[in-house]
């Protein structure tokens, strides 16, 4: 897709197009929005992890001047979900986690509406609660959904009725069992990962307003306003035409805003507040504990490797903790399944992915989708098995990495791979093999690596659309439905745009975010969107070049083969003196005497990835079933404080292969950014949870890094280009996360002997592990 | 329970308003003003996007009563450009791609601008503690710490210091 | 937030006689960054709010022969920036700087710091090391309260209704301090341990925070430290003066290790000279 050209626009750090409104301050996020006669929403939740509601009595709280509707679950039992129907907005019938929504009230400020939140009875009766995953499999364990088999689910799921167990992913690759008895050793090992949450700086937010005629508007913080749009619309029966999702600004994502989380709430109130608007907005305690959050996972990984360090056989067991509802978590658990072998080839792999139901806040989209929690296991279990064989991190990586050529753990042949090259850009970044003194006389120093994969895990007929206007004076407008939640979508599609049409991307001015609008695109999320909105991007803007060369070849005489865009105009390669403004174009061709033909040129694009197919139901292998891999490796460079158990991050180098840079600049501060964000999970983050409660869910103690954590941050990338995608390029948001806490574990047990199986990685963890390790010499 | 009246300067132009006692000055400015920049990321001074300028000095505004205001100097990122002209810590953070959702980075500014208003040449070291107040998620802060250092330099050459 | 009566009293009678009135609904407003978020979260629910800041003579940091004094009203960042607190007491500019971020500091204070009465409150421990004295002013007249008579039990002082702390007066100690805080996170974090060790011309003075319900002095180590015991013996002493507990940030465990690991790295730190004043 590339062609050997040189390419204007695309690969250069242009500067990004929301800039401005950024810095200024000046763009409105949807808490910003006022509306008049707007109307505050506050949540009555549940107290209790696992309760039958019995009462709700909201008559009290309807008696407060100021509130003006009370409504609970009743009132819309419709249940919904993106890949398995079980979850509600509104708690019906019983609440399946502490802090679940029973009623909402609507008032006329957010005072009164706290105030009448207070003064609505509840009845429960507490039932007994699961809060850990292991124990929800057990078979007399109580049963978070006992009608799991009366849900709706897509045919690629594999709920267990009558268990907690809402989805059973299997991978079943080669003979594991003939694996194991071929191999010179075998070794077992677990890992935990606790549950996270993205702390977004900027919390959920929505606010709905009706009609007279029934048109349902909606102002989402979300990151795909048209699955927001179809989730509403199957909630309450409004049709997609009278349905409007509008997402005008995110100010972060991480997965938190993909899907659905509060929008379901405001809804019935907007319905009967007789057209004025609703909104509500989550407090940061709420942002902990009721939008989603990362699963737990408890990971066991056997392992048999030949003396020479082959790896001939894997069997994973990954149980989830996806929470109270895994309406989406059931996707996480089966990509983490097809993921289960690593960026590795090995023969035989079986893999069983759970996903377990408990009374704990619900597990959804959190970035890396089950990627970082397996790799964390993946990764610290390589060097453990490297070390018992006698190799290094590096040799057990280089003789199992896949490369062109080889298999993934489904079976799929590799065509493309620059994990070995990401490899040796960390090495050389950290100076892996240099020794280095430590800062003083209580710290020891270590460095290690890591690798990572990801591909996107999304339907696979997810599909995206663009449209492209072009204005008469040669400027255009660019529609698509790719939500630039930071990351940097809308200046990326511009640039797409403006290297197909060769025009200044200053002359692009996209729209995103409006249902009624912008055309469809499935959801952004799964590190997707510069591939497949970028392709769709791509079509249009040939689409629209197609279109101006029908009618340049009309206008110039030129055969239209011979002809390209240049700087605003089309030209002839033949002779360069014939050619014509896009501008004189944009509205259609004028002839001399008058009039004119075509009209106005819409481009037009949409893409499906193509030939991604269902793998095995029963054995989960697949000749094709992603759209692409992304590799890549980091290495850390840290220091330990021996007596008192602290990690201080050094440096971090990290690559990737991401097919085409698109804009370098940018790239970096995505690359950097998930840094940090994997440096928070290994050092500092953790819901913890005691009986389905959070005790942390506020900044005071659950802590995400600060400027001052900050290491120094060396990125680099890798260019094997993505065949598919748009110039070359595919996805690396979420893979730049992946390998960050595994390579800081195990540079730990480089510094100072200690293999910590759990995050994250406290000094108080540390500490009693080195005084352990201490204790057995 | 009545408003309170208070007055102040906001953005160098004089105030005279009302309001109730029970309302932090982020909500006051947000919701009275339309000043909408300073932002409400957890309302318990932990995060450091809700930062203004008042009086000088960098503080959470989601920790300040709105009558507190009184008789003060207030200064946020919408007074720092002019509509046609940006400071250049706006650009700088352009420049330097040191914004990604946008969220954290008025805050971020106005720290920032406090920081270069006590010291106008800060080492790597003094900008990377400086902003410590202010929770990013998307940029990992290097790119914030080299925007600030880029006007950091600017001052130095300004001062004679290269 | 709930409603409330908003004062601004200009002098500190005026204030007094507004919290006597107003009795248990009153609440004195300083920095604001502790009183505001308990109003948000529904923990305190003043009906008046008696804030100190216009009362002028609050504001000041002074100095005589014999101690320096800070006001009610100054702010962490003042306190941090003051080149006699700076002279004087290193270790209690290192405290200041160390509570919250760089905007909680411009509004936070070190009285109001003492008056939350938590027990890791920063600037807790080089105070009590110090033997600071709390001059009161009340509705029946002006008292002074030594320091460790001022903190009672978790969020409690012994100051009687109605009275107001206006000042801290510290007095200048020749010697060598440190104060050190552990905390999970470099910057805007609660200790998990902090202490202030002072190696003073009359002898030494050790304090600790977040590992009793109050700031508290270890006397019975301090008087080893005197005598010049061995430091196995010191360690031990100081963790039998202390009753942390396990919370959310550290176990009491890993705080008692603590308490041993940061007073013998105190004690080598002083050795070498480190915090002169």
């Amino acid at each position: 897709m590339r062609g050997g050209f040189t390419l204007k626009f695309v690969g250069k750090s242009i500067k990004r197009v929301d800039g401005v409104k950024k810095v200024t301050g000046s763009l409105k996020y949807v808490d910003d929005m006022k509306m008049p006669r707007m109307l505050y929403v506050a949540v009555k939740r549940s107290p209790h992890p696992h309760a039958k509601i019995l009462s709700i009595d909201p008559s009290e709280a309807l008696r407060l001047k100021g509130v003006k509707d009370v409504i609970t679950g009743e009132f819309y039992t419709k249940r919904g979900g993106l890949y398995l129907e079980d979850k509600n907005f509104l708690a019906v019938g019983k609440a399946r986690y502490r802090g679940e929504a029973v009623a909402a009230v609507a008032a006329e400020s957010e005072d009164i509406a706290q105030a009448a939140v207070e003064l609505i009875k509840v009845e429960y009766e507490v039932l007994p609660a699961v809060t850990n995953a292991v124990e929800a499999m057990a078979p007399n364990a109580p049963l978070v959904h006992p009608d799991l088999g009366d849900y709706k689910v897509a045919p690629v799921f594999f709920p267990e009725p009558g268990t907690n167990i809402s989805n059973h992913y299997k991978l079943r690759k080669g003979d594991v069992d003939k694996g194991f008895a071929e191999a010179d050793f075998v070794f077992e090992n677990k890992f935990f990962v606790p549950h996270v949450q993205h702390v977004p700086i900027e919390t959920h937010t929505a606010v709905a307003q009706m009609d007279a005629d029934g048109y349902l508007t909606v102002w989402a913080s979300c990151q795909s306003p048209y699955a927001v749009r179809q989730a509403l619309s199957a909630a309450f029966d409004i049709p997609l035409n009278k349905l409007r999702v509008i997402s005008p600004a995110v100010g972060g994502g991480f997965g938190s805003k993909a899907g659905t989380t509060l929008e379901g709430i405001i809804i019935p109130l907007a319905m009967r507040s007789n057209g004025r608007p609703v909104k509500l907005t989550y407090s940061r305690e709420d942002e902990f504990e009721n939008a989603y959050v990362r699963q737990g996972l408890h990971a066991t990984i056997k392992t048999g490797v030949r003396k020479d360090g082959k790896i001939v056989a894997v069997q994973n067991e990954f149980i989830w903790d996806g929470g109270a509802y895994t309406e989406y978590g059931v996707n996480i658990v089966k990509a983490a399944g097809y993921a289960s072998a690593g960026p590795y080839d090995i023969d035989n792999v079986c893999t069983d992915s759970y996903c377990v139901y408990t009374n704990h806040p619900v597990g959804g989209p959190y970035r890396g989708f089950g990627m970082s929690e397996i790799h964390f296991g993946i990764e610290q279990n390589l060097d453990i098995v490297a070390e018992k064989v006698g190799i290094s991190p590096v040799e057990i990586r280089r003789i199992n990495g896949l490369k062109p050529g080889g298999r993934t753990g489904t079976g799929e042949v590799v065509e493309v791979c620059g994990l070995m090259e990401c490899l040796d850009n960390v090495i050389r970044d950290i100076e892996l093999d240099k020794e280095e003194p430590a800062s003083g006389p209580n710290k020891r120093r270590g460095k290690a690596i890591a690798c990572g994969w990801k591909a996107p895990s999304m339907p696979n007929n997810a599909a995206s659309s663009a449209v492209i206007k072009l204005n008469e004076d040669g400027t255009a407008h660019l529609l698509v439905s790719a939500q630039d939640i930071g990351q940097g979508s809308d200046t990326v599609m511009t640039q797409i745009a403006a290297e197909v049409l060769s025009i200044s991307p200053e002359k692009i001015t996209v729209r995103t975010g409006d249902t009624d609008h912008t055309p469809y695109e499935w959801q952004t999320v799964a590190s997707r969107i510069t591939y497949s909105a970028g392709r769709a991007v791509y079509e249009a803007a040939q689409d629209a070049k197609a279109q101006l060369f029908e009618l340049a070849q009309i206008k110039l005489g030129v055969y239209k083969r011979d002809l390209e865009m240049r700087d605003g105009f089309i030209v002839s390669q033949i002779y360069p003196d014939r050619k014509v403004a896009i501008s004189d174009l944009a509205l259609g061709l004028t002839f001399e005497d008058g009039s004119g033909v075509h009209g106005p040129i819409i481009g037009r694009g949409s893409f499906i990835p193509p030939n991604i197919r269902n793998a095995d139901k029963k054995t989960g292998l697949g000749e094709h079933p992603v759209a692409f891999w992304t590799y890549g490796a980091q290495g850390v460079d840290l220091e330990v404080d021996v007596e008192t158990g602290h990690i201080k991050v050094l440096k971090v180098a990290s690559c990737f292969d991401v097919g085409q840079v698109v804009n370098p600049q940018m790239l970096e501060g995505q690359l950097e950014g998930a840094i940090l964000q994997g440096m928070g999970t290994a050092l500092y983050e953790e819901l913890m949870l005691k009986d389905g409660k959070i005790l942390n869910k506020s900044f005071v103690d659950y802590k995400i890094p600060t400027s001052d954590d900050m290491p120094e941050l060396v990125v680099s990338f890798v260019e094997n280009p993505e065949e598919t995608g748009p110039y070359g390029a595919r996805g690396v948001a979420e893979p730049a996360m992946v390998p960050t806490a595994p390579a800081i574990a195990n540079a730990v047990y480089k510094a100072v002997g200690i293999r910590l199986s759990t995050m994250p990685l406290t000094p108080e963890k540390v500490l009693a592990a080195m005084k352990e390790k201490a204790r057995k010499m | 329970m009545s408003k309170l009246k208070v007055s102040f300067i906001l953005n160098g132009e004089e105030i005279e308003h009302e309001t109730l006692p029970n309302r932090t000055l982020l909500k006051m400015l947000r919701e009275d003003f339309d000043m909408t920049g300073a932002k409400e990321g957890c309302g318990a001074g932990e995060c450091g996007a809700c930062t203004v300028i008042m009086n000088g000095q960098a503080v959470n505004a989601c920790l300040v009563l709105a009558p507190e205001a009184e008789g003060s100097i207030i200064e946020t990122i919408e007074g720092l450009s002019d509509g046609t002209h940006l400071d250049p810590l706006q650009q700088a953070f352009i420049d330097n791609a040191a914004l990604q959702c946008g969220y954290c980075t008025p805050g971020m500014i106005m720290t920032a601008k406090a920081l270069l208003e006590e010291n106008p040449t800060p080492t790597y070291e003094e900008i990377k503690e400086g902003i410590s107040g202010n929770l990013c998620r998307c940029t990992g802060y290097k790119k914030i710490v080299q925007a600030i250092q880029s006007v950091a330099d600017q001052n130095r050459v300004g001062l004679g210091n290269d | 937030m709930r409603p409330f009566e908003y004062f601004r009293p200009s002098s500190l009678k005026e204030a007094s006689e507004l919290l006597v009135r107003y009795g248990d609904g009153a609440h004195l407003l300083n920095g604001g960054t502790d009183l505001i978020v308990r109003m948000r979260d529904g923990l305190t629910l003043p009906s008046a709010v008696i804030d100190l800041k216009g009362i002028e003579q609050l504001s000041r940091i002074r100095e005589d022969e014999e101690s320096v004094y800070i006001g009610a009203t100054v702010n962490l960042n003042q306190v941090g920036r003051d080149e006699t607190i700076g002279k004087y007491f290193p270790y209690l500019v290192k405290a200041a700087l160390s509570v919250g971020s760089k905007q909680v500091r411009n509004r936070a204070t070190c009285i109001g710091n003492l008056c939350n009465a938590s027990p890791l409150a920063d600037t807790a421990t080089p105070l009590m090391a110090l033997d600071a004295v709390l001059e009161v002013f009340g509705p029946e007249g002006e008292r002074e309260i030594p320091i460790q008579e001022f903190f009672v039990f978790v969020r409690k002082t012994s100051l009687k209704p109605g009275e107001i702390v206006k000042g801290v007066r510290v007095p200048k100690t020749a010697g060598q301090g440190v104060f050190t805080k552990l905390a999970r996170r470099k910057e805007v974090d609660l200790s998990m341990v902090c202490m202030t060790l002072l190696k003073a011309q009359d002898g030494w003075r050790l304090s600790y925070g977040a590992v009793a319900p109050t700031p508290v002095r270890l006397p019975k180590t301090e008087a080893l430290l005197n005598q010049g015991a061995a430091s196995e013996e010191i360690l031990e002493c100081a963790i039998s003066e202390v009753k942390p507990i396990d919370d959310v940030r550290a176990s009491r465990a890993y705080r008692l290790d603590m308490v041993k690991v940061m007073l013998r790295r105190g004690l080598e730190q002083i050795e070498k000279g480190g915090a002169v004043s």
